[in-house]
């Protein structure tokens, strides 16, 4: 073990020198090195990535040498476990990007097509074949299919759902897995709308309906970060709020509870004769109606379940049939209920 | 780049453009360009620039764009190669559910949803040698079969034909006679591209042709489809006509037929149409007959079986005889190519002429002598009949006699090498080497003297192949003849 963490280091190492200039040293035999490092790297990733006892360990000797690396070269990134899985990539992009990598090492990591055997550990062809013919693919469908959302974020969704899925299935990996799923979120910081419909994908994703474990964890993990579930409700369209809560009883409940947070924020101005958004959140009562237009059209049990919440909560809040008093009432109003 | 700068910024294009880098073919030219253009020790600014841009450009080729497609990939726990792998397995699954579920919900006369199944053809033009892009094709094939409109874009289907004659795509079956019956002229490549094989892969061909000929899906896709039986056998019947007495053309039609026959006896009854519309041209009392295999009729009832044949053709060639206009000619030749066809009844009669009694010899000689010489011209029928007796005496007493008498030896050698009647010689040669009676080693000894020239050891492979593909289909296997037959073709097989 104490060896393993030894190497990890090393590894570490090696990641945070290939992105500085010290890698104009580097020669052919040190090149060659360094990427069996980073597959060995590769290996115990994929040996340990569901174990949680070892992986924390590992994980603990990273934030370490991550700590370390940071105040010694403020430049390098730090690495999280989940990466590991594509050491030698990285390791590739930061030698492509580094400007001072020697010019003598770029042919040793693409070999030419022709001299080069075709299983070498150096050929991409079969990454950028298949990235390519997914992004081709991925152009020509349109979103009329699987439930409004764009086949890509179908599949990423899916491919999303089964590492949860795998890393779930043993125990004490929980935690791992809402790391993961953190990393992700924050990543992707910049534009989340796109990421809330590989989320919403990842929600329908199980093919087997009986496997409530993925879904029931990601809208856990949505609940626990702020506001983000609102906020993943907004993006998504109401047809496909409708679709998810369908499947999900979890979501449909979670669903309910979002719009009810919605309505909270409405208020009814007196002058206009309209329910107007009080908060930074521009929900409008259109909107508002919208959504539960969508879940009553949807047919059973959907539909009944829905126009029963809605009397319940009208009863609950003074039961009036009068418009301006109560948003339920004047939502039921709006439906014809 | 010397010469012609503006070289770098089409490089950079491509690189950019998807239906390029995702063909494996292009895709490494690509790269072996760039590989080609990157200097290892570069000696000023514009070659360290190259450099530079070269370095980019591989990077954007191996990593993603945009933020999601970046972050899940990032995360997902396995080699970017492996996720990729893994994605376009699962959106080709996805489309490829979307065709088949369109075809599902077509009543037979509706119009399908063109426009989608149009677009996800034309996408999968340049990826129709990717092997994960196979259910999807094979898909998109089918949906034509059961649309009925066309279409598929045309240059998917023509990129789908020329990857799959240079073996760059594997179809399944099914997809692949879904392609022939969509688009007449890959069909014709195919059956064209099969012959050429035929003809130049000598020695794998003869030693099993038909599984050759099983392989290449022609007899299956034939037997379920009329239109394709037909085209296949009228470009090989065209080529008989040209190449006149090829041994090799005339086995590939005799194994094709047979096994397309066997295709269509393990049909169900209420699928099979009638032979009439698959031998369209021929006189329909010949077609029970002949299309009924000697592994179907029991031994005992083989001469009396060839005898109907012989009385049948013999028929059709004196109203040839007595009449003067072209339909009568015709229709010999019409009896003669369905001869061709079931030529499994010719060796059948050649391997009886072994054994035959000299009364019985008649029939079966007349047979032979039709099938190598059908038309009677320069009214040489009377003389080749002569040839096939005396070739076949000649034979009975070399391989009866022991030692075999040198003066038969230097008779049957003398007929072989004249070019008058040497494939029905060659023909009754192979036929007794195999059948007979009579130690193994004769076998080596005979054929040593007799057939010397590298020519004829090549034509009596191909006679070789036929018995072989016979006697596969046999009810019972006889290890004697097996055992004979192996050692004549290895000795034909010595230089």
């Amino acid at each position: 073990m104490e060896a393993v963490l030894r190497h990890l280091t090393n590894i570490l190492e090696l990641l945070a020198v290939s992105q500085t200039d010290h890698v104009s040293e580097w020669d052919r035999h040190t090149t060659l090195r360094a990427f069996q490092w980073a597959e060995y790297c590769e290996q115990l990733h994929s040996r340990f990535q569901c174990n949680p006892a070892v992986r924390s360990a590992l994980e603990s000797a990273l934030s370490d040498t991550n700590q370390r690396l940071q105040q010694a070269l403020p430049s390098c990134s730090p690495v999280m476990f989940s990466e590991l899985a594509q050491c030698q990539h990285m390791l590739l992009i930061h030698l492509l990007t580094n400007p001072s990598a020697p010019n003598s090492v770029i042919p040793i990591l693409f070999p030419d097509p022709k001299t080069a055997a075709q299983d070498s550990q150096f050929d991409q062809n079969s990454l950028i074949t298949c990235k390519s013919a997914f992004n081709l693919l991925c152009r020509t469908s349109d979103r009329t299919s699987y439930a409004g959302l764009h086949v890509e974020a179908v599949v990423r969704g899916k491919l999303l759902g089964n590492l949860l899925n795998s890393v779930l299935s043993r125990t004490g990996n929980d935690e791992y897995a809402r790391t993961l799923l953190d990393s992700i979120l924050h990543d992707s910081a910049g534009k989340p709308e796109s990421l809330y419909d590989v989320i919403a994908a990842a929600l329908l994703s199980p093919d087997d309906e009986t496997n409530s474990v993925v879904p029931h964890f990601i809208l856990a993990w949505l609940q626990e970060q702020d506001g983000c579930l609102s906020k993943l409700c907004k993006s998504l369209s109401p047809g496909l709020c409708t679709v998810i809560s369908r499947q999900s009883r979890e979501f449909k409940q979670a669903y309910w509870g979002v719009l009810k947070q919605w309505a909270s924020c409405l208020e009814f101005d007196v002058l206009e004769g309209l329910w107007v958004p009080t908060s930074d959140e521009p929900v409008t009562f259109i909107i508002l109606t919208d959504r539960f237009k969508e879940l009553l059209n949807s047919g059973p049990p959907l539909k009944e379940e829905t126009e029963t919440e809605l009397k319940t909560l009208k009863r609950e809040a003074g039961d009036f049939n009068v418009k301006g008093i109560c948003i339920w009432t004047d939502v039921i109003i709006q439906l014809k209920l | 780049m010397k010469t012609f700068p503006f070289v770098g910024q089409f490089l950079g294009r491509l690189c950019w453009n998807p239906c390029v880098i995702a063909d494996e073919r292009s895709q490494r030219l690509l790269l072996q360009c760039l590989s080609c253009l990157y200097s290892a020790e570069p000696l000023n600014a514009v070659e360290r620039k190259a450099n530079m841009w070269i370095k980019d450009m591989l990077c954007h080729l191996i990593s993603e764009e945009g933020s999601v497609a970046h972050t899940t990939v990032k995360h997902a726990g396995v080699t970017p190669k492996r996720y990729h792998s893994e994605a376009l397995q699962k959106v080709v699954s996805l489309m490829t559910e979307e065709v088949i579920k369109s075809c599902d919900s077509l009543p037979n006369t509706a119009r399908c949803l063109n426009g989608n199944i149009h677009t996800m053809s034309t996408a999968c033009v340049a990826l129709v040698i990717c092997p994960e892009m196979s259910p999807l094709i094979g898909a998109l094939l089918k949906h034509f079969m059961l649309c009925g409109s066309s279409c598929l874009n045309q240059e998917f289907i023509k990129e789908i034909n020329e990857a799959l004659i240079s073996k760059w795509l594997v179809l399944e079956d099914e997809a692949v006679v879904n392609l022939w019956c969509y688009s007449p002229s890959c069909l014709e490549g195919a059956a064209v591209s099969f012959l050429e094989s035929v003809l130049s892969g000598h020695e794998t061909m003869t030693q099993s042709l038909d599984k050759h000929v099983n392989d290449s899906l022609l007899p299956r896709a034939s037997a379920h489809h009329c239109h394709i039986f037909l085209t296949v056998n009228e470009i090989y019947r065209n080529v008989l006509t040209e190449i006149d007495e090829n041994l090799a053309v005339r086995a590939l039609i005799q194994v094709f037929t047979a096994c397309f026959l066997q295709r269509l006896t393990g049909q169900k009854p209420q699928d099979r149409l009638p032979l009439r519309a698959f031998f369209p041209n021929v006189t329909p009392c010949l077609l029970t007959p002949l299309l009924t295999a000697p592994s179907e009729v029991p031994r005992e009832a083989w001469l009396d079986h060839l005898s109907w044949i012989r009385s049948l053709l013999q028929s059709v060639t004196e109203n040839e005889e007595a009449g003067e206009d072209g339909r009568a000619y015709q229709a010999v030749f019409e009896a003669w190519f369905l001869l061709v066809q079931c030529g499994y009844w010719v060796d059948t009669a050649a391997e009886l002429l072994v054994l035959a009694a000299p009364e019985n010899a008649k029939s079966l000689l007349w047979l032979l002598t039709f099938f190598h010489h059908p038309t009677n011209r320069g009214h040489q029928r009377s003389q080749q009949t002569a040839v096939a007796r005396e070739a076949w005496t000649h034979l009975r007493m070399l391989f009866l006699t022991r030692p075999p008498p040198p003066r038969h030896l230097c008779a049957v050698k003398e007929l072989l090498s004249s070019s008058f009647s040497a494939n029905l010689v060659l023909h009754l040669f192979s036929n007794f080497t195999v059948f007979s009676h009579g130690p193994v080693s004769i076998i080596t000894e005979i054929t040593d003297k007799v057939l010397t020239e590298a020519a004829v050891k090549r034509r009596a492979l191909w006679i070789l192949a036929l018995i072989r593909c016979r006697l596969n289909s046999a009810a019972t296997r006889d290890d004697r003849v097996y055992s004979r037959l192996r050692t004549l073709q290895d000795t034909l097989l010595q230089t």
